[in-house]
């Protein structure tokens, strides 16, 4: 019974689908390998029904197949019967059927067609009505405008591929006509489908009125049915029945598990294929997060830290559709735009302002998809992370210098004025012990200073402008070497030890006895060794040196024996090195090396330093080679100094640097300063406090620390310390020399004021 | 009274003060008193003076007072002076007040022919060096009584020696590198040179003389310091005949007596700036080096040792209060306690000078009491306990002042570059 039953329920759902569609074949072999996997209760049931082996399976399908292409048949000529009644129908009985719902052709004829056609007729009762939603299409277009078929004679195809012609519609006319004589023209509504005019049912009107008034469109429906508590919710002391559960509602099934393994060995054999669980972890296309951080989820970042879309550029005036004038282009103004047609990212507005009458004759915005594309740019590329920039400053790269009042002591303030010279002080120069400073003046005179008090001692007249003093710096000496003009004097200063004195004065009484030595014929043309008379013996001066051109500086040797004297303009003999004790002369180099400015000598070795107008030559005066060549980079050099250790020299240049040489180093500037306004005139070194000083035109010295220490792989630190001011200018010229206290951090400056400062 | 008398009287702008005094003679009743915070010196002076004149019937002439909180004369207003010093506005503060010492008058300017450099005053005779090499003797009211020549180097230092009866005796320093020892005839004027010490070897800065009168110490630019007899007589004289004699420093006779130091004390690395002389037969020294040196007269040793940070130019000690007081090559006066054992340790600065300190001097009969003159030629009268500003400002002289000394306690002579020696009156 449940078999026939079921082929016969088969049956049923075949006829409909053969009704629907065309493809029947595909849907039953669907179905029939659908049957595997397919855990509908018929097929279990089925397989519960009959307890029998897989060759009835086959067959059934068998059956199946069979059937079925005899029942195609069948319901193509079914269907062509149909599709005839419903034109008549719809030509015929639209006014006098009263009873034509939208789904009349199929609720009423198809199913009474199959019927007839089906053997079977108990099964009628279940199925009076079909309670499917399917609409019976007899239009194949599908659900397109219809007005697509306006300009056709036809209205869409049928299941056939066939035309289906418009009804005649009449004119207007003959619709109002229609209308006005057909009492049901209110329940009658247009199918687009078919192009016929369908009368409402009065199950169909009340339908509409129930669902346009928001009621349950089934108007026998009771919604106020009285409740019947079929299985109370409330939890009974006892059951209803206390029968204990069977025996079989938890033991596994014999039979369910016959099945299993049935299915199991036509997996394993084969013969059926269990369906392909999709992979849901793989979509089909994959996107990422093109800017996601690294190291935080997008979405936390987007609450944390959220950072706004860039704002579009709001309209202005010019953006108005009547703009104010000054906003509308001149002439000029477009022939510039036009001009920037080449870089229209140039151009003050990315749109020529126009003005219109009223709102309604604006055009349509040309640059609108353009505009809107670029925003999508800006959105699309706009920053989806804040990038952390790293913030250093300037100053952060300047290496951390100690702090100048770490660095105390050092001349910081103006302690005494010496006053008493008439002209520019050129040059200054301390004695060993730091009790006197001699300074040299344009107004012709030495003059001898004690340091404590401010006091003139003495004053020293020559005939012309003192270029240059030094005083000897060894102790047991008491000399002062001044250049002036032509001449260097060597002069007793007549302070300090008296003792010292007497013994300078013994020594420098009688010239030495000349019996072995012949002056080359090189020095001789050059200089000449003098005597004092007797007038300038008493005032001090002991020696005269006569050169041949104007002498612009004079140095002394550590140990007091030698100095050597400059001549700028003396060309190849512009060096002179000369020895005290026995009064000789001698051209160290045979071949001009450009303006001379000033030699030094090495502190502790024999070396000599010459400054030339670009370069530091540094000699030996052993082997009589030159060592170094110091590149200053300068235009024009002022003034060297030799760092008493002798591994450091300072050079001032007229164009405002001053360069710290390590001749250890380079023979580049190890560093470069350029703090004064002007050139420097004068460079100096403390003996005894890593301090050096520079002295500019600019009326100021610069008192710098510069300590070098003894450890090789630490290079000197130089930390700029004090400006110090104070001179006045004079013709130009500011400071001219500076010399530092042989033993206190005191700095003397001399000026082209005539003063000397004192700086403690 | 009764007004001024409103104890517990608690505005904010009053403090509780009780004044109290060690001068016998302006002692007033114990009891507090509150007065307006923001009061100064002279006002309190004014309420003082109106207190003890309540104090006492028979009449009351006004007296200048200086106050002292917390050892420390009130300068700036009251209220400012203890936050300063950090001191409880709460409770009574304790002022105690002293007669204030009396302005010095200037008395005397005294014209040299060059620049003073050295002076020394004992009883009435003041003597003064030059920098024209001549050595000048006055007395205290302004007469001129000699004009030394002999030297042939600006004088450094000059000191008195002693005066007994007729004659007096003094050193003198100079650039020449010698020390001089003169004997003078009250009376006559007639001035005689006793030796001439010669063993510095370079120029001479300083002069000190022992309690006894008995020995000199010397100090100067070859760093050396040197103790030198001071006995006039010609015992312990070696006499040489005088070869060394120079021009221009020919001293009367032709034979002169040369005399060489005693003992010499190496030590110091730069030039002695000034030497003094205890009474327990110590010497002080100071120096260019940043050190002062105490060393012992009898052996010759050095004894201990203070380092400072500027070169000094020239200490004074009291032998009231054992302190010493230096001048630095800065504008600060310092005070040490050379008796500490903690090292070197400032115990004040007096800052009023815009220049160098050149001299400073210790009263001989006040113990807190010194003078001091700069660079910035004002001479400057301070008290140890108001180290922010001197009790007065002696203005009068046109340059440096070199030189100061306040060995007779009622005048105070200043030497400066303006050739000029000032008398300030000071009372006593």
């Amino acid at each position: 019974m449940a078999t026939a039953s079921k082929s016969s329920k088969r049956r049923l759902e075949i006829v409909e689908n053969n009704e629907n569609s065309a493809e029947v074949d595909d849907i039953i072999e669907a179905q029939v390998s659908d049957n595997a996997d397919d855990s509908t209760d018929e097929e279990s049931s089925e397989y519960s029904g009959l307890e029998d082996d897989e060759e009835d399976d086959s067959d059934d399908e068998e059956d199946n197949s069979d059937w079925e292409e005899g029942s195609d048949e069948d319901e193509e000529e079914g269907d062509e019967v149909h599709n005839m009644s419903t034109n008549e129908d719809s030509e015929d009985d639209t006014a006098d059927d009263k009873v034509v719902p939208t789904a009349v052709p199929i609720t009423q004829d198809g199913p009474s067609t199959s019927t007839a056609q089906l053997p079977a007729p108990p099964v009628e009762d279940e199925y009076a009505y079909d309670s499917s939603d399917e609409e019976d299409l007899r239009n194949t277009v599908g659900n397109i405008p219809m007005n697509w078929y306006d300009d056709y004679p036809h209205i869409g195809y049928d299941l056939e591929g066939k035309a289906i012609l418009k009804p005649k519609r009449g004119d207007e006319i003959d619709n109002f006509l229609r209308k006005m004589e057909n009492p049901e023209s209110w329940r009658t509504v247009y199918d687009p489908q078919t192009g016929q005019d369908v009368i409402l049912s009065n199950e169909d009107v009340d339908l509409i009125k129930n669902v346009m008034g928001s009621r349950i469109p089934d108007g026998s429906y009771n919604p106020y049915e009285p409740w019947v508590d079929w299985f109370t919710n409330e939890v009974m002391e006892t059951p209803v029945t206390g029968r204990p559960e069977h025996k079989r509602s938890f033991i596994p099934s014999r039979v369910e598990a016959i099945k299993v393994g049935r299915m199991v060995h036509a997996i394993k054999m084969g013969w059926i294929k269990p369906r392909v669980a999709k992979d849901t972890s793989v979509e089909r296309h994959k996107y990422y997060l093109l800017w996601n951080a690294d190291d935080k989820s997008e979405d936390v970042r987007r609450i944390e830290n959220p950072i706004p879309a860039p704002k579009p550029r709001l309209p202005g005036h010019a953006e108005s559709y009547n703009p104010p004038p000054e906003y509308t282009f001149s002439e000029r103004e477009i022939n510039q735009w036009n001009r920037l047609a080449e870089t229209p990212y140039q151009r003050k507005f990315p749109f020529i302002p126009k003005r219109f009458s009223s709102l309604r004759a604006v055009p349509a915005y040309d640059r609108f998809a353009r505009e809107r594309f670029v925003r999508c740019l800006d959105l699309y590329l706009c920053p989806r992370a804040k990038k952390m920039r790293l913030t250093i400053q300037p100053e952060d790269l300047v290496p951390q210098l100690p702090k100048p009042r770490d660095l105390q002591p050092f001349p910081t303030v103006c302690s005494m004025i010496f006053k008493g010279h008439k002209g520019l002080v050129r040059t200054i120069s301390h004695d060993p012990s730091g009790q006197f400073f001699i300074s040299g003046s344009d107004d012709q005179t030495l003059k001898v200073w004690e340091i404590a008090t401010g006091r003139c001692f003495k004053t020293f007249e020559v005939k012309g402008t003192v270029r240059c003093v030094s005083w000897c710096p060894n102790a047991s000496i008491a000399l002062v070497a001044a250049a002036v003009d032509n001449n260097v004097y060597l002069i007793n200063p007549g302070v300090g030890d008296r003792l010292v004195q007497a013994k300078t004065d013994e020594i420098l009484k009688e010239m030495p006895a000349q019996t072995d030595y012949l002056i080359p014929q090189r020095v001789r043309a050059v200089l000449t060794w003098n005597e004092p008379d007797k007038a300038q013996w008493d005032s001090g001066f002991r020696v005269t040196l006569t050169h041949f051109k104007a002498v612009k500086h004079v140095a002394w040797h550590s140990k007091g024996d030698y100095f050597s004297s400059v001549m700028p303009e003396g060309d190849n003999r512009s060096v002179l090195i000369h020895q005290l004790s026995r009064r000789r002369s001698q051209l160290p180099f045979s071949k001009s090396k450009g303006l001379v400015q000033c030699t030094l000598f090495h502190p502790l070795r024999p070396y000599l330093f010459v400054a030339t107008q670009r370069h530091v030559r540094v000699y030996n005066l052993l082997k009589q080679e030159l060592t170094k060549k110091l590149m200053t980079g300068a235009k024009w050099i002022s003034s060297i100094a030799v760092h008493p250790g002798g591994d450091n020299i300072l050079v001032g240049t007229h164009d405002r640097r001053l360069c710290w040489f390590d001749l250890d180093l380079s023979t580049k500037p190890y560093q470069a300063l350029r703090h004064h306004g002007q050139g420097i005139r004068a460079v100096a070194y403390h003996k005894r406090y890593p301090l050096f000083a520079s002295g500019s035109d600019d009326c100021s010295a610069i008192v710098s620390h510069g300590m070098v220490y003894n450890d090789l792989l630490k290079n000197p630190t130089i930390v700029p310390l004090k400006k110090l001011r104070g001179h006045a200018k004079f013709d130009d010229f500011g400071v001219f020399d500076v010399l530092f206290h042989p033993t206190q951090p005191w700095l003397f400056t001399s000026g082209a004021d005539a003063t000397i400062r004192l700086y403690t | 009274m009764a007004a001024l008398k409103r104890t517990l009287l608690n505005d904010e702008g009053q403090i509780q003060v009780r004044f109290v005094t060690k001068q016998e003679k302006y002692a007033l009743p114990e009891a507090p008193f509150s007065i307006p915070s923001g009061i100064k010196a002279d006002s309190l002076s004014v309420l003082v003076n109106n207190l003890l004149r309540e104090t006492h019937e028979s009449g009351w002439d006004e007296v200048d007072f200086d106050f002292l909180v917390c050892g420390e004369f009130v300068r700036l207003p009251l209220i400012e002076h203890l936050k300063l010093k950090d001191i409880n506005t709460e409770v009574t503060v304790e002022v105690e007040y002293l007669e204030r010492f009396p302005a010095p008058e200037p008395e005397d300017s005294l014209n040299h022919d060059d620049w003073v450099s050295a002076s020394h005053c004992f009883k009435d005779w003041i003597l003064t060096g030059c920098y024209d090499n001549t050595l000048h003797i006055w007395k205290t009211d302004g007469t001129h009584k000699s004009t030394i020549p002999g030297h042939c180097g600006p004088i450094k230092g000059v000191r008195w020696i002693e005066v007994t009866g007729s004659t007096a005796t003094f050193a003198s320093v100079s650039h020449d590198q010698t020390v001089m020892l003169w004997k003078m005839n009250l009376e006559t004027y007639a001035i005689e040179c006793v030796h001439i010490g010669r063993g510095h070897e370079r120029s001479i800065e300083c002069v000190d003389v022992d309690k006894n009168s008995s020995f000199l110490a010397t100090g100067g630019w070859d760093n050396m310091l040197k103790i030198w007899s001071a006995t006039s007589d010609s015992n312990s004289t070696n006499e040489i005949d005088d070869g060394e004699k120079e021009k221009g420093c020919s001293i009367g006779s032709g034979k002169s007596l040369r005399r060489t130091p005693l003992m010499t004390l190496p030590g110091h690395k730069e030039a002695i700036s000034s030497v003094v002389w205890t009474e327990n037969n110590e010497i002080f020294s100071s120096s260019w080096d940043h050190t002062i040196k105490l060393w012992d007269a009898e052996l010759g040793g050095l004894k201990s040792e203070i380092v400072g940070n500027k070169s000094f130019f020239c200490i004074s000690r009291s032998p009231l209060n054992q302190t010493l007081i230096t001048a630095s090559a800065d504008r600060h006066i310092r005070l040490y306690d050379a008796r500490s054992q903690e090292g070197s340790i400032v115990k004040a600065t007096f800052t009023s000078h815009v220049g160098w300190v050149s001299t400073v001097c210790w009263s001989t009969t006040h113990e807190r009491l010194f003078v001091s003159g700069g660079h910035d030629n004002i001479l400057k009268l301070w008290d140890s306990r108001s180290p922010k500003a001197p009790l007065y400002d002696m203005t009068g002289h046109e340059g440096k002042i070199l030189c100061a000394d306040w060995s007779n306690p009622s005048i105070i002579i200043s030497g400066a570059t303006d050739n000029t020696l000032k008398i300030f009156k000071s009372e006593v």
